[in-house]
């Protein structure tokens, strides 16, 4: 299973929008915290051994440390760059977990990523993918087989069966990783923490050109100066002026739990 | 891992610096120790006001100038009597304070904290972050490890080394808090404003890495407590302590008293423009000697705050050099009793004897008076304004009316403001009994 070392709390520059990042405040976000959940219950039903692997700097063995405290088995860490890319990371986990049965991650990562590093990985292992799940159903006498949910736009859900080999990725919300021993957390200080080299990547093709997204200012008339401040700024940003108010509703709970069910499916929330 | 690995010569929990003093001196003599903090990380929890007189840690580790996670060096030491329209300093700079062996730096608890565990940790000691002592492990009275809040989280050691902070929950349960009132302590509030490093020293008058601290008087409205501004490099400190009580009394929001004590125009143009980086509030056990709890019980020593060794006392706010010593003085002890085999609380009562001969209760028992006095209505309120009141009409030039004389002026003001003769001669022989 994967993790990532990322600060919780970065501090970005409002002017140039530098950001600085802290160790103190780095760990492992909580969707991978909930994927290491994952990860023991699965060896814990289906036998096997986890292998915790991380791709960053030294100082991000602390999340390997923390993985193996609470259960995992061995700890590898790809020795590369706070800065590589989502394909970068992938194939240097890529080559470390090609065999597992099941691979687990996060969904994404807290430093605005974007979740792709599960998707290269399942491409690279050529495994089964199944990003973004929130639960997952482990049959004992399974084992390999996930049974996965997660959601779909409208307030929709969908079910996933997939077969060894698998990457499947978590939301960190439903799933709270066990609070480890601490016998645990005295014998992960001393654990050996396997290091291995990223392999050297053929970059893919990169776009022709990159640039930052300035649309053309449009120019718009004035609004009328007899109009409120609120009034213009809508104006301004051509929010419709014809919105239904919002309405203060008193209700009994149960009628009010209602009202908020019947309004869901109006906006299609609900089916 | 052998089977005996939870096995501990001592427990010191909380890894402030009183904790991470007790954990260097147990280890570098050898002994088994392990530090529980329940922060992620050393520092990660604490707050205080921002400076560290390290004298006290000479002897412990030698030209630790060099390495401390210093922001700036104190050169410039100012204290400010408030009234809400007037302010009277009395500044004092020298520049025998900005080079070793140095009086005192700021410094960010998160950095310092985890530099001085750090240090520990070096020595052998064995950090465990993310945990909490839940409470003692007790045979009879005796007290023989602790628990923690994780899963099989028991941890068994001869002595345990109570370091956990004001209103410490360990020394409570071992029934050595006598005085557990509120009187006795006061809520200290902070806010860390980021400005330039160049706007920090062109306010405050300061080169490269020199800093300021300002201690304040009677910038605390109807709450007794007192104001202070410390120089970080690219960011300042000001808050406020307040008594606890008071506080409560006076149904004020913390906040609004810091608020009330930046719009100040003494201290306005300091704080101008400064960027809120951080809020924080903590208790201060302030009671001093006369408030102190037990320190010493079988198979436990209490440091640092958790014993209320912290020096509140009107012209200073000094905790970080008392718990370090305390928790040099709780190891030495801890140390000698494991090694005669004896840790019940006439083996550990070398602490106390240690206390007793060092700065920590001398300062202490001097100060004893110095609470009541400086959290008193009158030096609180009416000093303060008697005080400015005197300069003001001192340096009020009212010609044609030809000048006044200091006593004088001094009459007409103490007359004015309700200064009795008779309370001012009792407070004064007080200070002069406390502070002389
Ligand atoms: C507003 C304010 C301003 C101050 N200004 C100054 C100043 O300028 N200079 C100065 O010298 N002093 C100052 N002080 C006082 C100083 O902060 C304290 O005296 C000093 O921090 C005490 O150190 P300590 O190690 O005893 O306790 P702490 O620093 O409080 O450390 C206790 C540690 O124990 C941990 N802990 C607590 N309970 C448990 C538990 N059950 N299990 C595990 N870990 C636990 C905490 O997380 C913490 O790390 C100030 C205090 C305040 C509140």
């Amino acid at each position: 299973m994967c993790q990532k070392w990322v600060d919780h709390r970065p501090e970005v520059d409002p002017l140039t929008g530098a950001v600085t990042t802290d160790p103190r405040t780095s760990a492992a976000s909580a969707a991978d915290h909930a994927a290491l959940e994952w990860g023991l219950r699965m060896v814990e039903g289906w036998g096997g051994e986890l292998l915790v692997a991380t791709a960053g700097p030294a100082a991000a063995e602390v999340v390997l440390r923390e993985a193996l405290a609470a259960g995992a088995h061995h700890a590898v860490r790809i020795d590369l760059e706070a800065t590589a890319t989502s394909e970068e990371v992938a194939a240097g986990l890529a080559e470390r977990l090609a065999g597992a049965d099941v691979v687990l991650c996060g969904d994404w990562s807290l430093d605005r990523g974007s979740g792709s590093v599960p998707a290269f990985l399942a491409a690279q292992l050529a495994a089964a993918s199944g990003l973004g799940c929130t639960v997952l159903a482990l049959d004992p006498d399974r084992p390999g087989e996930v049974r996965a949910e997660r959601r779909l736009d409208g307030g929709r859900r969908e079910r996933l069966v997939l077969e060894s080999p698998a990457v499947v990725s978590v939301e960190g919300g439903g799933t709270r990783l066990r609070r480890a021993s601490l016998a645990g957390v005295l014998q992960a200080r001393e654990a050996a923490v396997e290091v291995a080299s990223a392999p050297p990547l053929t970059p893919s093709r990169p776009p022709l050109r990159i640039g930052p997204y300035r649309p053309r200012p449009r120019s718009r008339p004035a609004p009328s100066a007899e109009l409120t401040a609120r009034e213009r700024i809508l104006v301004l940003t051509g929010t419709p002026a014809d919105r239904p108010p919002p309405q203060l509703l008193v209700l009994e709970p149960a009628a009010a739990a209602d009202r908020i069910l019947d309004q869901l499916r109006t906006w299609g929330y609900l089916l | 891992m052998p089977e005996t690995f939870q096995d501990f010569d001592a427990v010191v929990v909380g890894a402030g610096p009183a904790g991470s003093t007790a954990a260097l001196v147990l280890a570098r003599a050898g002994r088994r120790v392990a530090l529980l903090e329940r922060g992620p990380y050393p520092g990660s929890k604490n707050m205080y006001g921002g400076v560290v007189y390290g004298r006290v840690l000479d002897g412990l580790l030698p030209a630790w100038w060099d390495e401390v996670p210093a922001q700036r060096w104190v050169t410039r030491r100012s204290t400010m009597v408030l009234t809400p329209t007037q302010a009277l300093s009395v500044d004092f700079r020298t520049q025998a304070w900005g080079s070793p062996p140095y009086n005192g730096c700021t410094t960010l608890r998160p950095d310092f904290d985890r530099w001085l565990a750090g240090k520990a940790e070096e020595a052998g000691a064995v950090l465990i972050t993310s945990t909490t002592a839940t409470g003692l492990l007790r045979q009879g009275t005796r007290t023989v490890g602790v628990r923690t809040d994780r899963p099989q989280g028991d941890l068994r050691a001869p002595v345990v080394v109570a370091c956990d902070g004001v209103n410490s929950f360990l020394a409570k349960e071992a029934g050595l808090y006598h005085h557990p009132e509120p009187e006795h302590f006061t809520l200290g509030v902070k806010e860390v404003l980021g400005l330039p490093r160049h706007e920090v020293e062109k306010r405050f008058a300061l080169q490269g890495d020199e800093g300021m601290d300002i201690e304040i008087l009677g910038g605390t409205g109807p709450v007794p407590g007192g104001g202070f501004l410390y120089t970080n490099l690219d960011s300042i400190a000001v808050g406020v302590v307040l008594h606890l009580p008071a506080l409560a009394a006076s149904r004020r929001r913390p906040e609004d008293l810091i608020a009330d004590l930046k719009a100040h125009p003494a201290i306005a143009p300091l704080v101008a423009g400064g960027d809120l980086k951080e809020f924080s509030a903590h208790l201060i056990p302030e009671g001093g000697y006369e408030a102190m709890p037990g320190v010493v019980a079988d198979g436990l020593l209490v440091a640092g705050d958790a014993a209320g060794l912290c020096l509140a006392a009107g012209l200073w706010l000094e905790g970080v050099n008392f718990a370090i010593a305390s928790g040099q003085a709780a190891a030495e002890a801890a140390i000698e009793a494991l090694r005669s085999g004896d840790s019940s609380a006439a083996g550990l009562a070398g602490y106390r004897r240690r206390l007793e001969a060092s700065f920590v209760l001398q300062d202490h028992k001097k100060l004893r008076r110095a609470p009541g006095l400086v959290l008193s209505e009158r030096v609180q309120h009416q000093y303060p304004k008697a005080l400015c009141d005197v300069v003001e009409a001192l340096f009020t030039v009212d010609n044609p009316a030809p000048k006044r004389g200091a006593l004088r002026a001094a009459r007409a003001v103490g007359k004015n403001d309700g200064v009795r003769l008779r309370d001012l001669a009792r407070d004064l022989y007080t200070m002069a009994r406390t502070f002389g």
